[in-house]
């Protein structure tokens, strides 16, 4: 349980790759800096987002990114994902430059980005739609992650005919079913009861352990960031940078209410305080 | 806990599995037209107003039935249909090919909203001695009409159907990586269907009313100029009896048409919540 932000600089990364496998970058983020413009009244003014984040992920890693509320941790990942533009830096998969949004890198949203108007089956086929596949083919790809997420009986229901936390593993298997290079996930548990959130945690630490998947999770709530992660990454209040990186080099499946991660939650917790306090405190109770 | 959860819901699904047809909301449709021709009938026998002026309903009858064995009511019941189809058609197409380059062209879109607002309750009758200079006392002077009247309801619809189509839905299209003309079919174009087939419906509604208006004023042939020919020689079961005719299109092409279309897709995405 050490931490140490030096271990992810510029030099190569030492083995810790969860998978087993000899570490590898997928994903390098480089100088990553994001501007807002602000239309206040009559002058514009310029509101800096992110400034100057670095860091990488390797192959089949499972990373959280936690940080005060409004740090631009949703950003981003919407950034990573192609799905908003940045005013600097560099977004690196596999040794190439994300041109724009594509199916190397998808994202898991918190909100219910599900299609009403298709199936379970369809939705999780949708993914598919683009690579030329038949649509019998899209069909029996998405019924394997369907069982992955344990939802067979449910492939022919509708999207609204769901609960909650089903449309979260949907989502889940929607974002599998095209096998991107790296998984993002914005709070996807956030919108969740206690109880539902407990049991989709560990599903995901089960389908992470099958597939092997690169994950990126953003998220608010300092027990999940570390069971879930290999590594927990802390932003700063804005303009965030990164502020500290853990390793979190505990056995797995584990549980948010595991004793073991009672000393890395409550280190976290402290420095996250002060990055809330720096913030302002009038959002200091959502996040703790 | 996992099991639990999904034995619950597996119940909850079957309940809502496809409705058998219900006889019950037919029975109280049948009531009603029931009620209603009991009340008719009731005032003819006040005979608060000679025969000639408010006949019975079995008169009535009478009358739709020489209408129909002379033929006249099968041709004026195609003829406005066939302008009706035109008509809306046109408009349709019309409607949403400017409403989609509204979406497209933003300050185009601006500008071709509030004119629309206007135009859009700008009475149809209205519209008709400016036809009839224009295109001329004939069908097409007649289908000009409808489609003035209709088209920009629906280029509206399009336009604000597709506008507030929830950004989270294209996001997520794009995440997984569609081009645009796919985002467009399989995203955008479903995703307003609510509101594009509510277009449709209001269209559709524009369209008849202007119609019937404007065979009223410029046909010598079709329901309105039944009416129109009705008043003209004071024959009173004749014009009841084309009403008949006018309603019972509406109410077959709403009720069985469009009421069907939107209930299917209100409950595919759940948005029926008030279910009996």
């Amino acid at each position: 349980m050490q931490k140490n932000e030096e271990e992810y600089g510029g030099a190569p990364l030492s083995a810790y790759a969860s998978a087993g496998q000899p570490s590898s970058k997928v994903l390098e983020i480089e100088n990553l800096r994001k501007v807002h413009v602000r239309n206040n009244g009559k002058q514009q003014e310029d509101l800096v987002v992110i400034e100057s984040v670095n860091f990488s992920v390797n192959e089949g890693e499972f990373v959280t990114i936690i940080g005060p509320s409004g740090c631009g941790k949703s950003t981003l990942l919407n950034i990573i994902a192609g799905l908003e533009s940045h005013n600097g830096g560099d977004i690196v998969v596999r040794g190439h430059r994300v041109p724009s949004t594509g199916p190397d890198i998808v994202m898991i949203f918190q909100e219910d980005a599900l299609f009403p108007w298709l199936t379970v089956l369809d939705n999780v086929a949708f993914g598919l739609r683009r690579k030329g596949i038949s649509k019998s083919e899209r069909r029996r790809i998405a019924m394997q992650y369907i069982e992955l997420v344990q939802l067979g009986h449910f492939a022919d229901s509708y999207v609204h005919q769901l609960s909650g936390g089903m449309k979260q593993r949907v989502s889940i298997a929607r974002g599998l079913s095209m096998n991107p290079r790296v998984l993002l996930m914005d709070e996807p548990f956030g919108a969740l009861d206690y109880r539902t959130r407990e049991i989709l945690q560990q599903q995901i630490q089960e389908i992470h352990a099958k597939t092997k998947k690169t994950i990126l999770f953003v998220t608010h709530d300092v027990r999940e960031a570390v069971s879930l992660g290999d590594r927990v990454i802390l932003l700063t209040h804005r303009p965030s940078k990164i502020k500290q990186q853990y390793v979190v080099d505990l056995p797995r499946p584990r549980s948010s209410e595991d004793p073991q991660l009672h000393g890395l939650i409550n280190i976290i917790q402290k420095e996250l305080k002060e990055e809330i306090k720096y913030a302002g405190t009038d959002v200091g109770n959502e996040i703790i | 806990m996992q099991e639990q959860m999904l034995e619950t819901k597996s119940s909850e699904r079957s309940e809502s599995k496809p409705r058998r047809f219900d006889y019950t909301a037919v029975l109280d449709i049948a009531i009603g037209f029931g009620l209603f021709l009991a009340a008719w009938q009731a005032v003819f026998m006040l005979k608060y107003k000679p025969s000639y002026l408010l006949p019975s309903p079995y008169m009535v009858g009478e009358r739709l039935v020489q209408l129909a064995q002379s033929g006249a009511l099968e041709t004026s019941t195609l003829i406005t249909l066939e302008r009706l189809a035109a008509g809306f058609s046109i408009s349709i197409a019309i409607g949403v090919a400017v409403g989609l380059l509204m979406v497209n062209f933003k300050r185009f879109g601006r500008a071709m909203g509030s004119f629309c607002v206007g135009l859009q309750s700008y009475p149809s009758i209205a519209w008709v001695p400016f036809a009839i200079l224009l295109v001329g006392l004939n069908n097409e002077g007649i289908i000009f009409v409808v489609v003035i009247s209709s088209a920009f309801s629906m280029m509206l619809s399009t336009y604000s159907g597709i506008r507030n189509i929830p950004p989270i839905y294209i996001k997520a299209g794009r995440n997984m990586g569609q081009s645009r003309i796919s985002l467009f079919k399989n995203v955008m174009l479903p995703a307003s269907y609510p509101s594009l087939i509510t277009g449709v419906r209001q269209t559709w509604s524009f369209a008849w009313h202007a119609l019937i208006g404007a065979e009223i004023l410029m046909a010598s042939i079709g329901l309105g100029a039944l009416l129109e020919f009705g008043a003209n020689f004071a024959r009173m079961d004749q014009i009841i009896a084309a009403m008949v005719m006018i309603f019972l299109i509406g109410f077959l092409v709403d009720k069985l048409l469009f009421w069907k279309i939107e209930d299917r897709i209100r409950t595919t995405r759940g948005l029926n919540v008030i279910q009996k």
